[in-house]
């Protein structure tokens, strides 16, 4: 490293008092132009620094403080504003599942009709007509056996209640 | 007799880590510390001087924002300088290359020796000008070091270069501005 390059390194150092020029640099300084031009702009570009515009610093605090807090706030009212939505379109979809047993029964029997043509029933085709008038009686016909019996003694029970009810209003 | 209690100072690391805790005294003081520093450098960028306290609210603004992205390998002032200088950029492709520069409103120093002043201050405005035509890593480079005195390495970390082209961008800046003041 040559001394000019030496000198330039240490110059901010200088001009900021945070160093000063040994006997051999300020010689050096005072023989070589180049240097010297170097130095002069170090010195001006400190009194340029020092000649700036003031910012009140406490000001500038308050100010900046202010912002960030404005920022900080439009982001939760941002935030909010999101799990609100998100709680509206839970709450949506909440609702159409709970209603979907209603919205079922309305559907169901359209679902039904145009579902039967496609069910495949192989067996019925290997059977002669007689065959099939026979199981369409027995389809037709009561279920014995197969209905709920709870279900038919509810609905005795319950027309005993009612003729007994009537036979007491009757006297 | 007891000795009184030394209070610390405490570091910009401190502050930054007390501000991302919660606390916003540390911001304020972090301000205090640095905002005026921040305005001179601006002003030497070639930021008008009517201009250099918005410059300057919206470099902090900017930098606690992202504080996260100091990691402490240049100095929060370094960092927060090369933070305003990209404020400076985007205040000059706003105005889409009107220069920011303005000498206006520069009240000649009051001194013993006038004519003595009045070159010191036209080499001041000289150098000014010349500054704000530099490139931006020249501009940048140079100012950080010399007046803030940062090293190279420092200085690379706040612009995310390295510390030899640093060096050569100073020594760039250090030719053009003795053909531009001379």
């Amino acid at each position: 490293m040559s001394d000019c390059e030496r000198l330039s390194d240490r110059m901010p150092e200088v001009a900021l008092l945070r160093a000063a020029w040994s006997a051999e640099e300020a010689a050096h300084l005072a023989s070589c132009a180049d240097c010297r031009a170097e130095w002069d702009l170090v010195l001006a570009a400190h009194r340029l620094e020092a000649s700036g515009p003031s910012v009140d610093p406490a000001t500038m605090a308050a100010a900046v403080q202010h912002r960030l807090a404005s920022e900080r706030m439009a982001d939760r009212r941002g935030r909010w504003g999101w799990a609100l939505g998100g709680l509206a379109a839970a709450a949506a979809l909440a609702l159409v599942v709970g209603r979907g047993p209603e919205s079922r029964q309305g559907t169901a029997p359209a679902v039904a009709v145009t579902a039967d043509p496609l069910v495949p029933l192989p067996e019925l085709e290997g059977l002669e007509t007689a065959q099939l008038d026979t199981l369409l009686q027995a389809l037709d016909g009561p279920l014995a056996g197969t209905s709920a019996p709870d279900s038919t003694t509810a609905d005795d029970d319950v027309d005993a209640e009612l003729e007994q009810l009537l036979a007491t209003w009757e006297g | 007799m007891s000795a009184s209690p030394v209070l610390e100072t405490p570091s910009d690391h401190e502050l930054a880590s007390a501000y991302r805790a919660g606390d916003e005294r540390a911001a304020a003081e972090l301000v205090r510390r640095h905002a005026p520093a921040l305005g001179r450098y601006l002003y030497s960028s070639g930021a008008a001087a009517d201009e250099v306290e918005d410059l300057v609210q919206e470099a902090l603004f900017r930098a606690f924002r992202r504080l996260d992205g100091w990691r402490g390998e240049a100095s929060f002032r370094s960092w927060l300088f090369a933070i305003g200088g990209n404020v400076l950029r985007d205040e000059f492709r706003r105005r889409k290359g009107r220069h920011v520069l303005s000498l206006e409103d520069r009240d000649l120093p009051d001194r013993a020796d006038p004519e003595a002043d009045l070159a010191a201050t036209e080499t001041e405005e000289g150098l000014r000008r010349g500054i704000a035509s530099l490139p931006r890593l020249q501009r940048e480079v140079f100012l950080l070091r010399t007046q803030q005195g940062s090293g190279y390495t420092e200085i690379a970390a706040a612009l995310g270069t390295t510390a030899g082209a640093a060096r050569v961008h100073y020594h760039h800046a250090v030719k053009r501005l003795k053909e531009l003041v001379r």
